[in-house]
């Protein structure tokens, strides 16, 4: 059975367009942002985000990325390792961050990118944007910034494709 | 018959009348879309005005129930090069001549619309008058008259009304509503209440809106009444709000910006539009006699999120605040082209998402 | 600023010119090539054809060889292509760099880049079942093609599809004839018949769209994905008829926004799904009654939509075009100087009306006894169009047929009368080539005007329309002198010529009686904003109005007059010449201004001449911008008998570049035709060369030409080269051959402009150039001393000129064989094996 995509080009730009809108709206000014990509596709997401800012703007807002494969509570002997050297990790004590993932399902990758965040500084906030929302927490973990909430079933699998990597922007239902 | 049209600064066009053999004043200005005649002469941002169409041959499409943009014309002339006849049948119920003259407006065609235009786009937009006779008394007339400024109240509706759905539900301030917006809604299934601009901030909030539109409208929203500024500043604080043409001015009014009349009007829809934040351009129905003035808005507020590449003109706002934004073009599509309709769905993610996070 | 990375780009040509391939893509590489210089890349070009302009243009290395794969990687190799750009080249050029692509062997290094399709989209294009599942899958909508063998199959698809449908056989056994089936009871026979005309027993079944009306939009996209419309055109006539040989009409009438938009909205989403950068054209039926819409095709290269649309809306579509596929965002396209600042990216708004008329060949078959099928179906019988401006539909209309059929004698209305009823009927359903005529003529004989539009699927807008008009022609005939008639003729774009022979008088004495009365043309400019800016217009066309904006380009101004619309026989050549004498002219610091009416070539290029008038070329149209530009010389082809004479009766200054009414008939099989060419300044002749001719082929003779003493003595005073020609009964190619002595046996001809462009190329010898030089008493010290060497040169007897392949059998049906010389349509090229190239 074929894929179903449930955002295509233009919906998942304007999602990520909207997202960046409320982004402005919740932090006055922009000051002290600092958007953290969850890797992979999470960090392609936060540029974009920090690419229309930067048009709005006309101002680069710092972008992170984060790999917290070694933070998640259910892999076996995970250790503190973000997959950063020195050079990409930015300070972000007494920041605005805001976390930003492609798909938020049982919320433990938040948990472990929150563990990580704090594991290197202390923010003065941290605000959660997922292009996908597909329910199912597990955690009591909820996102400040949806591009689109998806309702899906447990055996279901949503796939966020982005140039950077795929070729193309879309969003689908794997079968 | 031949007839003539005369302008302020006293140039005379001849041509050949039809519509209704009427005399009328207004505001002449030229339009330069290849398509919609119908919906633009309904559109009631056009109240008071008389239009000079550029594309040379109108009438061909007909007349047709799908293409109003109110119930009845609201221009006060067109001038125009060819008018096609086309018979009237089943596929097309009615023509343009028969239209005009139904509704008592006057029509010319047989002029040199091309001179006419090259000529208002040197001078800006003046009354004007279409009359048998081109004598001194006509343009005395003329001079004399005083056009009315009260479009928005020749035009929005005086009582409450509602479109319902079952959808979201979406309260309409009307300053002179097309119909192309409610056709946008009833696509998304929206719940709507149409309420005059007269109304309190009390009677918005009673109905409990998921989302607020400013309508589009004709005319300089300056002359529209303090307490509409009043009205927006406070729905912008309540729920997602989107403001359309007339809409979009009032918006940027309501939050200190000052507006500026356009050098030459723009009426048309080729004009590249960019989308600030994603550089895509697009292209939409633009009917505008005033522009937001780029250096009157405080950044503080607001953000421009809309640009005309031709002439830099602010084509768009956004709240910096709450999720309230402004289009000065015609996102409605009637006429012009679907891709602008992508506002509407802006506003309605907007809408689910604020129901989301409110509920 | 290009997002592309390129060194070496190579532009693949279109050929020889064939039905629906005319010389657009010539002009648009030719206009595009130094663009894309400006680029700072290298330009290349491959082509075959003899006419092209492009492979004498100074801003690409030009390779003449014929389009093959073998030649195409030959050239990658040799001159290091890393680019291809196949997109200006048409449907061709793209199956040929598909072909190449799909050829590419392992040792041939890296696959050159494609600018415009991904190689990926590049190869869907060319097929089509692929194509058309691909659109469909996005929700497009296609006329999709459903296979059946069983009856009952076939009895699910008449309840899922509805009729009317299509039936037709799956891999027929021979030609495949389509039938539509409007009823239930005729199901069953169409498909029992498709099925036997099946090798497969199979048949295909889609939904019929015959009737319905064919609408075409030219859209671009950008790599960014921004997008915007070009323009539309509508077809008068209905699907069923080839659209080119369609009259067409642009702007949009009869459409409503909310039908175009759709249109425009589907047209953008095939754009993004071929994440095209460049242009598209996507044409589209249209139901009437039920406002459905289907895509019929796309067309993601330039083809003569673009080009037209180009010429209709004055947007320079081809500039931009090359810019796009370099990765330039629309929004950075900078234009050079001769167009508007953001005119690139504003959709072009048209304040006039174009009429496209086919030119059908027909008539000129006919004088030669070749009697054709001239009924008009899906396949193309036109080999060229005019185009007319106007400001009202009859305007534009008229100014077409003016242009088109100048000296057609089977379009003349008074023809039309002697049809039957029955006969009337049976050509509305079966419609020709004069169909405009009759259906002036059905209206004439009463029929009402919705019975016509069911009879013909015409739009009923367009009966209205020659109502008028005829209505128009009865009023004025009876008015004799009217001043008033006269204004309102004029108004509808009634010629002199015309209203001359409805008051029967000569176009003099009607031109006097305007002048008179101050009834004056206007030349409204062209340009794509609609009046909404002021414009740096080059492009005029005539009309009366209040306001005239053409004024005079200079006092040296030289006049050319085009060649109009293309036609069988030496026409393709006359592009050529036309604008090989306009960049000659301009070399000589003279300023040019062009008339002509022909989209499909180069000659009504913006930057080619000061100012362009798109009009008919009759002697009053001419003498109108005679009137106002004051040439000091006219240039006329000399196959234009009539306009040279009137325009010399008129006292003008009139330069005839030498040419022959019809273009003679070649060889037949058993002889030879032999040709000595010569030069005449117009003081002297100078021998050129001896050409073979054998039926398709022509060659060089390998030996010096010398001229006969009585030719030598022989006074040409028209310069230009001619032919001496004789017959021999030889069926060899010969290295040597006696002149004979100049007697009734031979005669003296211009050489036809075709062979001029070939000779030119062959020897590196502008002859056309010359020519004008001579005309203009221009000629130097240098091109004397080369006139006098010239039959030295070395001779490149290696290279062929050939007949192209054309199957006149599919598109004309004619009862006989067809003169390839006389009605030729393209040439190519053929190199002798023997001699290295």
């Amino acid at each position: 059975m074929a894929n179903k995509e449930v955002l295509d080009n233009a919906s998942l730009q304007r999602a990520l367009t909207r997202i960046t809108y409320e982004i402005i709206e919740r932090n006055k000014g922009g000051e002290d942002l600092v958007l953290v990509g969850i890797k992979t596709r999470g960090e392609f997401l936060a540029h974009r985000i920090a690419d229309r800012l930067e048009q709005l703007e006309g101002v680069r807002i710092p972008v992170m990325a984060i790999d917290i494969t070694n933070f998640r509570d259910d892999i076996p002997d995970h250790h503190d390792d973000l997959g950063l050297n020195q050079a990409e990790r930015l300070n972000i004590s007494e920041k605005n961050i805001v976390l930003i993932d492609d798909v938020l399902f049982t919320g433990r990758t938040i948990r472990a990118a929150l563990d990580a965040l704090i594991h290197i500084g202390r923010p003065k906030t941290i605000a959660l944007a997922v292009l996908v929302d597909r329910g199912h927490r597990e955690l009591p973990i909820r996102a400040d910034f949806v591009g689109k909430n998806i309702p899906t079933a447990q055996n279901e699998k949503i796939k966020v494709f982005v140039q950077e990597i795929d070729g193309k922007d879309a969003v689908e239902i794997v079968h | 018959m031949k007839r003539h049209l005369i302008l302020e600064d006293g140039t005379v066009f001849e041509g050949l009348g039809f519509g209704a053999h009427a005399t009328t004043f207004g505001e002449i200005i030229f339009h330069t879309a290849m398509t919609g005649y119908q919906e633009i002469i309904t559109d009631p941002i056009y109240d008071g005005q008389m239009i000079v169409f550029a594309m040379p041959v109108i009438g061909a499409a007909g007349i047709h129930a799908e293409a109003y943009e109110s119930v009845k014309p609201a221009i006060r002339g067109m001038i125009v090069h060819d008018l096609a006849e086309v018979s009237v049948n089943r596929q097309r119920r009615m023509n343009l001549d028969r239209f005009l003259k139904q509704h008592n407006i006057p029509g010319l065609y047989q002029v040199d619309t091309r001179k006419l235009i090259r000529h208002l786009r040197e001078t800006g937009p003046q009354k004007a008058t279409i009359v048998d006779f081109a004598d001194d008394h006509a343009v005395d007339q003329l001079v004399a008259t005083v056009l009315t400024n009260k479009q928005v109240q020749n035009t929005a509706t005086l009582k409450p009304y509602a479109n319902p759905g079952r959808g979201r539900h979406i309260v309409v301030i009307d300053f002179g509503l097309k119909h192309g917006i409610l056709r946008m809604l009833g696509d998304y299934d929206a719940n709507v209440s149409v309420l005059p601009y007269t109304t309190s901030v009390d009677e918005v909030l009673t109905l409990d809106p998921d989302g607020i539109i400013l309508s589009t409208g004709p005319g300089d929203p300056r002359s529209l009444p303090d307490s509409v500024l009043t009205l927006i500043r406070v729905l912008q604080t309540k729920a997602p709000l989107l403001g359309i043409g007339l809409g979009h001015e009032l918006f940027a009014l309501a939050n200190d910006a000052t507006l500026a009349p356009l050098s030459s009007e723009h009426h048309g829809m080729n004009h590249p539009i960019q989308e600030i934040i994603s550089r895509q351009i697009f292209f939409a129905m633009q009917g505008q006699g005033y522009a937001v003035d780029n250096d009157s808005i405080d950044r503080k507020k607001l953000f421009v999120t809309y640009r005309d590449l031709v002439d830099g003109a602010v084509q768009g706002l956004r709240h910096r605040e709450y999720p309230a934004f402004s289009v000065q073009f015609f996102p409605d599509a009637a006429p012009g082209p679907l891709e602008a309709t992508a506002v509407f769905a802006d506003f309605f993610e907007t809408v689910e998402d604020y129901v989301e996070h409110h509920s | 600023m290009s997002n592309i990375t390129a060194n070496n780009v190579l532009f693949i040509g279109a050929g020889a010119n064939d039905f629906g391939r005319e010389a657009e893509y010539d002009a648009a590489i030719y206009q595009v090539m130094p663009e894309l210089r400006g680029h700072g890349v290298n330009v290349y070009l491959i082509d075959e054809n003899p006419y092209s302009l492009s492979l004498e243009s100074l801003a690409a290395t030009a390779i003449w060889k014929p389009l093959t794969v073998e030649n195409i990687k030959a050239v990658i190799k040799q001159y290091q292509i890393d680019t291809v750009l196949p997109l200006f080249g048409g449907e061709r050029a793209l199956r040929l760099w598909s072909q190449t692509v799909q050829a590419w062997s392992h040792g041939d290094g890296p696959v050159p880049q494609t600018l415009g399709l991904t190689i990926d989209m590049l190869l869907r294009v060319n097929n089509v079942a692929v194509l058309t599942s691909m659109m469909a899958d996005a929700g497009l909508p296609v006329i999709t093609n459903h296979v059946a063998k069983a009856q009952e199959d076939a009895n699910e698809l008449l309840r899922e599809i509805k009729l009317p449908l299509m039936v037709r056989a799956l891999h027929p056994n021979q030609a495949n004839t389509r039938q539509i089936v409007e009823r239930l009871d005729e199901f069953e026979t169409a498909v029992k018949s498709a099925k036997s005309q099946s090798m497969t027993q199979e048949i295909v079944i889609s939904r019929a769209i015959n009737g319905m009306k064919e609408i075409s939009l030219e859209v671009l996209r950008d790599f960014r994905g921004n997008k915007m419309q070009i323009g539309a055109s509508e077809d008068m006539d209905p699907i069923g008829i080839h659209t080119a040989d369609s009259l067409s009409v642009s702007p949009t009438l009869t459409l409503s926004d909310q039908i175009l938009e759709k249109m425009r909205f589907y047209a953008f989403q095939v754009a993004d799904l071929l994440e095209l950068r460049g242009v598209l054209h996507v044409q589209f039926a249209v139901d009437d009654l039920t406002n459905a819409i289907y895509i019929i095709k796309i067309s993601p290269y330039i083809d003569q939509m673009a080009s037209r649309m180009a010429l209709v809306t004055g947007y320079p579509v081809m500039l931009v075009a090359i810019n796009l596929a370099m990765g330039v965002a629309l929004e950075e396209i900078v234009l050079s100087h001769d167009f508007g600042k953001k005119m690139a990216m504003m959709e072009p708004m048209m304040d006039h009306v174009t009429v496209k008329l086919p030119i059908f060949p027909f008539g000129e078959l006919e004088q030669a006894g070749v009697s054709v099928n001239r009924q008009l179906n899906s396949i193309q019988k036109s080999v060229g169009s005019t185009i007319g401006f106007g400001r009202t539909f009859i305007e534009a209309l008229e100014k077409a047929i003016r242009s088109a059929h100048f000296n057609n004698a089977s379009f003349s209305p008074t023809n039309m009368s002697h049809s039957s009823d029955d006969a009337l009927i049976q050509q509305l359903i079966h419609p020709e080539d004069n169909r405009v005529l009759l259906l002036v003529e059905a209206i004439k004989r009463g029929y009402e005007i919705d019975e016509l539009a069911e009879l013909t699927n015409i739009d009923e807008f367009f009966f209205y329309q020659l109502r008028h008009l005829l209505k128009l022609e009865l009023e004025v005939e009876q008015q004799v002198e009217s001043v008033e008639a006269l204004r309102r003729a004029k108004k509808y774009g009634l010629s002199d010529g015309l209203l001359a022979r409805f008051w029967r008088t000569n176009f003099k004495n009607i031109a006097t009686l305007a002048h008179e009365n101050h009834i004056e043309p206007t030349f409204k400019a062209l340009e794509p904003s609609a009046g909404e800016f002021p414009e740096n217009a080059r492009q005029y066309y005539s009309t009366y109005e209040e306001e005239n904006e053409s004024l005079p380009v200079s006092e040296d101004t030289v006049l050319v007059i085009g060649s109009g619309a293309f036609r069988m026989g030496d026409a393709a050549a006359g592009g050529y010449a036309t604008t090989i004498v306009l960049s000659e002219l301009r070399r000589l610091q003279y300023h040019t201004v062009i008339m002509n009416n022909n989209a499909s070539d180069a000659t009504l290029l913006q930057n080619l001449a000061d100012k362009q008038y798109l009009e008919p070329l009759e002697i009053s149209d001419v003498m109108k911008v005679v009137a106002l530009e004051k040439p000091i010389a006219i240039i006329v082809p000399g196959n234009r008998r009539k306009l040279i004479d009137a325009l010399a009766d008129l006292k003008q200054n009139v330069l005839i570049l030498p040419k022959e009414k019809h273009v003679p008939n070649g060889p037949d099989d058993t002889e030879t035709e032999f040709a000595l060419n010569v030069f005449s300044d117009g003081h002297n002749i100078y021998p050129i060369n001896i050409t073979q001719h054998m039926t398709g082929e022509l060659r060089i003779v390998p030996e010096i030409a010398q001229l006969p003493i009585q030719l030598a003595q022989t006074h040409l005073e028209n310069p230009g080269v001619y032919q001496v020609i004789w017959y021999q009964d030889t069926s060899e190619w010969v290295k040597h051959v006696d002149v004979p002595d100049i007697s009734h046996d031979t005669w003296l001809r211009p050489m036809p402009f075709g062979q001029m462009a070939f000779m030119s190329k062959v020897m590196q010898v502008q002859w056309l150039r010359m020519t004008v030089r001579a005309l203009l008493a221009r000629m130097t010290s240098q091109d004397s001393e080369l006139l006098t060497n010239v039959n030295k040169l070395t001779l490149q007897a290696d290279v062929a000129m050939i007949a192209s392949d054309i199957n006149y059998a599919l598109h004309l049906q004619p009862t006989q064989m067809i003169d390839g010389t006389r009605f030729e349509i393209g040439v190519g090229i053929k190199y002798d094996e023997q001699i290295k190239i």
